[in-house]
């Protein structure tokens, strides 16, 4: 938590008169009781008028000034609380974006999205809350147990008595409630959970008649929540009452020892409830503080969620200028590569060495677990090879500079994925200066002229957050255009096909051959069909290459090669491809 | 004008649901009563502490030097009698509360989830999850907290307001009049700020939305941002958004923090006035100290309440607001219900019929036309047709998760709108493509179908559908907990799974998805072997995507733009030389 307090740095001018203002809210604050018992003890005692005026007056002036202080106070804390909040989140979306998978790969984006807003909010609010509780409490504490102390010095005692009762109420009632605070937060998290369930499986639930099932299932969940919740509340319920029987207690505790103390001081008669007021002000800064401590373990986790992102070292570091000059022909060349999780035993690939040449398509197939996507992840970077060396147009990718890097790379993923904007805007998104020529062009190689002249609006066509309004074939076909648009030297397909069906993808592989004369085309694929033709195709099984050539080739000496392929046509039609191997 | 009319409606809307709010507690009414009953007990006892303590004082005084101390420890008692009392009643009417608005929202809890299971599946094509969701969680979290707070504190809060002002008025009236006369200029100007932070609330609420948007999108397209070197223009525009809405929040909260100072100024004026006065009035003899003293305390209790209502109104409304939104819920229409006596198959040969079938998802936008096939029992028909194409509508209609328009379908020539939903459902296994398993045990999962099937079953199935393997590796095997975003099995795996489930239900008939993407070829073998032993001798339809499924089967279904625009065999269709013929030859064929 205190570490994200660096981030209040470049305010501290702001924090700094914060603390003056406060300080002077509560100075002039606490003046009022004592000025009171001044008009009560000097005034009508000795019935002076003229004082009660006079003092009456410099209340008001104080009232007044400590009004300012405060507004002053509330001003600063916001503007604090805001900016730090908002550098927080900078930071951390900063953060996240210069990271790599391999970086990131413990954490879900819904839990990194979470620590970016929930997370931020919540260490807003705490410190919001401690600029202005930490600071005013104490000094309120403070200066009231000076002011009653002068006030009243035969009475101090009676503060000890209120600060104990209170710490000990607080303490138990805490420490009775908290341990289970654990518990119920799970409980509402399973209540979370089964709703999201029945939503989800709502087609599947109904399929098997099984709502009945569900609702008992969410009713005991409920009913433990239920239970729970009234045992907490039943506890937590007492403070209320408690507190109010401790100030009770010490007023009248205030009253009866003044009372007796007349008889040495007629004074007491004024100062008792001064002090009684001071009494209460010493309790409610304490009440205060506790539950700053309550806050403060809550909060603590979210900053240290928040710490966890921002502590990241990415492990992947950048030359700021590319050393040497590539090649301005396209290649891609692996030497003995071998990559590893961190902290991992298995290799995920093992020695991977092969040439991608220009105008030429390699084709990358495997089962799941093959590494098939991790080979494809090297090449950008996203992961680092354990050994070996990757080079493109001659050049370790080490060697080159982020952007040098990225600018010869167009990468289509599995998954289609889209921002908000146009459709131009998307397929411009590697290309910010593409004409719309060549952004027409893309979508039509891409195959996504035909529906997104369909769409209102055309090339404006709004697209939504995620690209929500466009089916899945849509997007993935919107995703290739991109990759086109920004005419990159090396073409990686993580197996994005598979999104579309089987006559869009070969529709789309002849409209891409025309143009990829001068360039590198990667594909990682499921389907037989959509490789068969590729100039190499790699087998990969269990991180190892185990077959390298063309599809014929592959067919005829490829154990591996020919199990895919059988798996994928019917009998005869097999029996037909190993005949014309055969030929 | 138009304004006028605005704010006239949503004030109707403000009383309709706070009717509907109170007619969903009137159940628990005694109880409610009750609490509000102690609360103004607890109140009352605590009212008269402050004059007692004064009266103390003035014993003091006037028995001074030689006090009295035997009538004011008489006093002493009586006032610990009375807050213990006070705080007594107190703890009993939140103690009431507490378990009132626990049992309520259990209620409305279980409301939600039962209407989940009562609502039309076309309900939540139409509306997002996450919608319901946060119904569930954030708008009951809100009842809960404020339900059991805003009754206390409104019945406390008032309670005290009278019992005050009638002790103040007693003891003096000119001071009474005096502190009541900063009370509504204070309770203004905090309701006109309130007014304006509400507004700025609502703004950064809306940003915060926004900015929630950016970052869930660009923490999911982080690889294309980045291999499209595109981080700059997006921190650029994540950037605006959030300085905006550092900007309204720091508004937000500046406003709704000023509502202190200025309700402490006015209180302070207040309270200064008093003492001017009170102690002018003592020293005129028309008041004692002891009462003067009193009278102080009074006037900070009187504050208290003023602020705590000013500050339920807008809890008030945020209660309101949940509660309208869970009530929405509750009253959306639901299926209708189930025909009355309905009609039962006793033994199911599987013949299943569409009888001139009309329907679309909006009523301007037909999708099926006078669709009629007829599909002989132990048939396999395969549904085939581009992405898009609208494949799944006929699912919706065989298990009736959407009824036709118009026409009707038959199983066993019984209509099956005359039978039981669940009568028809019963009928069918469904393997889908979205694999959804539930958070629990394997085992469990796999008596999803059937509750009472032994182990000797499931083994069975689980070896029949080529996962058991799978699952005897599992460390716990099948008690090994697994849910739908569970790590521990794949994709293909997972898909193992549901057939295992459909199996272990052992239907009559089979409705299949078989669109495998992002599962590897030996897997992808193993879920087609699995298949065709699910559907063998079975009738079954099949959203086919691999030739070898459609070549064999009985009949293929051709969907196009959501039309059935061919139907025959393998065959007859590719003769026929329509859209089918040229979707197989694009797909299939070597050109």
């Amino acid at each position: 938590m205190f570490r994200l307090f660096k981030f209040l740095k470049p305010y501290w001018w702001m924090v700094v008169i914060l603390i003056i203002a406060t300080g002077g809210q509560v100075f002039a604050t606490l003046q009022l009781p004592a000025l009171m018992a001044d008009i009560i003890n000097n005034g009508i005692v000795t019935e002076n008028t003229d004082y009660i005026w006079q003092t009456g007056l410099s209340m008001i002036l104080i009232a007044l000034a400590s009004a300012a202080c405060s507004l002053l106070a509330s001003f600063m804390s916001a503007k604090v609380g805001a900016n730090f909040a908002r550098d927080v989140r900078k930071a951390i979306y900063e953060k996240t974006l210069s990271l790599n998978i391999v970086d990131i790969k413990n954490y879900s984006t819904a839990s990194l999205i979470n620590r970016t807003t929930n997370d931020v909010n919540q260490v807003q609010e705490v410190t919001m809350m401690m600029l202005s509780v930490m600071l005013l409490a104490p000094m309120f504490c403070i200066i009231s147990l000076i002011m009653a102390f002068r006030t009243a010095p035969d009475m101090t005692w009676i503060i000890a008595v209120g600060i104990v009762a209170i710490m000990t109420s607080v303490i138990i009632i805490m420490s009775l409630v908290l341990p289970k605070f654990k518990i119920f937060q799970k409980l509402i998290d399973k209540i979370t959970l089964l709703t999201r369930e029945n939503l989800t499986g709502l087609r599947v639930i109904r399929a098997f008649n099984n709502e009945g099932l569900e609702k008992r299932k969410f009713e005991k969940t409920n009913d433990e929540l239920t239970k729970l919740s009234i045992f907490l509340d039943k506890i937590l319920k007492l403070e209320g009452p408690l507190v109010n029987i401790i100030f009770n207690g010490l007023t009248l505790l205030c009253s009866y020892i003044g009372i007796s103390l007349l008889n040495k001081d007629f004074s007491y008669l004024g100062n008792m409830s001064a002090f009684a007021q001071y009494v209460t002000f010493v309790m409610m800064s304490f009440l205060m503080m506790s539950i700053m401590f309550v806050m403060l373990p809550r909060a603590n986790v979210c900053a240290g969620r928040i710490n966890e992102v921002l502590k990241i070292n990415s492990k992947i570091k950048w030359q700021s200028q590319t050393k040497g000059v590539p090649d301005k022909v396209a290649s891609v060349e692996f030497r003995k590569v071998d990559f590893r999780y961190p902290g991992a035993e298995e290799k995920v690939l093992d020695n991977i060495s092969f040439t991608a040449k220009v105008g030429e398509s390699t084709a990358f197939i495997g089962s799941t677990g093959s590494g098939k996507s991790t080979l494809i992840n090297l090449i950008p970077r996203f992961y680092e090879a354990t050994s070996g060396d990757i080079l493109i147009n001659g050049i370790n990718i080490k060697d080159y500079s982020k952007d040098d890097l990225m600018q010869k790379i167009g990468l289509v993923p599995q998954r289609g994925v889209l921002f908000a904007g146009t459709v131009k805007s998307n397929i411009m998104f590697g290309a910010p200066n593409a004409t719309d020529e060549q952004v027409k062009k893309a979508a039509e190689i891409a195959q996504a002229a035909n529906f997104i002249e369909k769409l209102p609006g055309g090339y404006n066509a709004h697209i939504s957050q995620g690209g929500t309004n466009v089916s899945g074939g849509q997007k993935q076909r919107l995703s290739i255009a991109r990759a086109i648009c920004k005419n990159p030297d090396i073409f990686i397909f993580d197996d994005s096909f598979s999104a579309l069906d089987m006559k869009t993808d070969a529709k789309l592989r002849a409209a891409l051959k025309p143009i990829t004369d001068d360039m590198v085309v990667l594909i990682v694929a499921q389907r037989i069909n959509t490789i068969k033709d590729a100039d190499q195709i790699i087998v990969l099984d269990n991180g190892k290459i185990v077959g390298k050539g063309k599809h014929k080739e592959l067919l005829a000496k490829c154990k591996t090669y020919q199990e895919i392929v059988k798996s994928q046509l019917s009998d005869k039609e097999f029996a037909k491809e190993m005949r014309s191997v055969n030929a | 004008m138009r304004k006028e009319n605005k704010k006239g409606r949503s004030t109707g809307k403000v009383i309709k649901s706070f009717a509907r709010f109170l007619i969903s507690i009137k159940k628990y009414r005694f109880w409610i009563m009750l609490s509000i009953i102690l609360a103004i007990g607890s109140a009352v006892l605590g009212i008269f502490i402050p004059k007692i303590l004064g009266d103390m004082t003035n014993i003091a005084i006037d028995t001074y030097p030689n006090i009295d101390f035997d009538a004011i420890i008489s006093k002493v008692w009586l006032v610990v009698g009375l807050f213990v009392g006070s705080a007594t009643l107190n703890y009993a009417q939140a103690y009431i509360l507490t378990v009132v608005s626990a049992k309520y929202t259990r209620e409305l809890r279980n409301q939600i989830i039962d209407k989940i299971s009562r609502l039309p599946i076309a309900y939540f094509d139409r509306n997002k999850y996450g919608d319901t969701l946060s119904r569930m969680t954030n708008d009951i979290d809100v009842m809960t907290t404020s339900l059991s707070q805003e009754v206390t504190d409104v019945s406390l809060s008032l309670s005290i307001l009278v019992g005050v002002t009638i002790i103040m008025l007693t003891i003096s009236v000119p001071l009474s009049l005096v502190s009541f006369v900063v009370v509504p200029i204070s309770v203004l100007v905090v309701g006109k700020i309130m007014g304006h932070a509400q507004k700025y609330f609502v703004e950064r609420q809306n940003t915060l939305g926004a900015l929630n948007s950016i970052i869930e999108e660009d923490y999911a397209g982080q690889n294309i941002i980045k291999s499209n070197s595109h981080e700059n223009i997006s921190i650029e525009s994540f950037n605006d958004t959030n300085f905006k809405l550092g900007k309204i929040t720091m508004k937000a909260q500046f406003l709704s923090t000023l509502s202190m100072p200025v309700t402490h100024i006015f209180t302070n004026l207040g309270y200064i006035a008093v003492v001017i006065l009170g102690g002018i009035f003592a020293i005129q003899g028309k008041l004692t100290i002891g009462a003067l003293q009193a009278f102080i305390q009074y006037v900070s209790r009187f504050n208290r309440p003023i602020t705590e209502i000013a500050s339920t109104t807008s809890t008030m409304q945020s209660l309101l607001a949940s509660s309208e939104r869970i009530f929405e819920f509750l009253n959306e229409p639901e299926e209708e219900p189930d025909p009355e006596p309905a009609k039962t198959i006793e033994k199911i040969k599987g013949e299943v019929e569409f009888h001139n079938v009309n329907f679309g998802y909006f009523e301007d936008k037909p999708i099926i036309k006078n669709f009629s096939v007829k599909v002989k029992p132990g048939m396999n028909v395969a549904i085939v047709g581009p992405t898009g194409a609208g494949k799944t509508t006929l699912i919706n209609l065989l298990m009736r998760f959407y009824d036709p328009t118009s026409g009707y379908i038959t199983i066993d020539g019984v209509p099956t709108k005359e039978m039981k939903r669940a009568d028809v459902r019963k009928l069918f296994g469904m393997v889908l493509q979205d694999t959804w398993l539930f958070n629990g045990t394997v085992e469990e999962n796999l008596r999803y179908g059937n509750q009472s099937a032994t182990l000797g079953d499931i083994m069975r199935a689980t070896k029949a559908s080529n996962v058991y393997h799978v699952i005897e590796a599992l460390p716990k095997t099948y008690h090994s907990e697994i849910s739908e975003d569970s790590d521990n099995i794949s994709a293909g795996e997972k898909q193992l799974i549901t057939i295992a489930r459909a199996m272990v239900a052992n239907p009559p008939m089979m409705i299949l998805d078989e669109a495998t993407s992002n599962v590897d070829t030996r897997t992808e073998q193993l879920i087609q072997d699995s298949f065709e032993k699910l559907t063998h001798g079975r009738t079954s339809f099949v959203i086919a995507h691999r030739l070898s499924t459609i070549r064999n089967s009985d009949l293929i279904l051709v969907v196009r733009d959501g039309n059935i625009v061919e139907q025959g065999n393998h065959e007859e269709l590719l003769k026929a030389g329509g859209f089918y013929a040229e979707l197989y030859n694009s797909q299939f064929s070597d050109n």
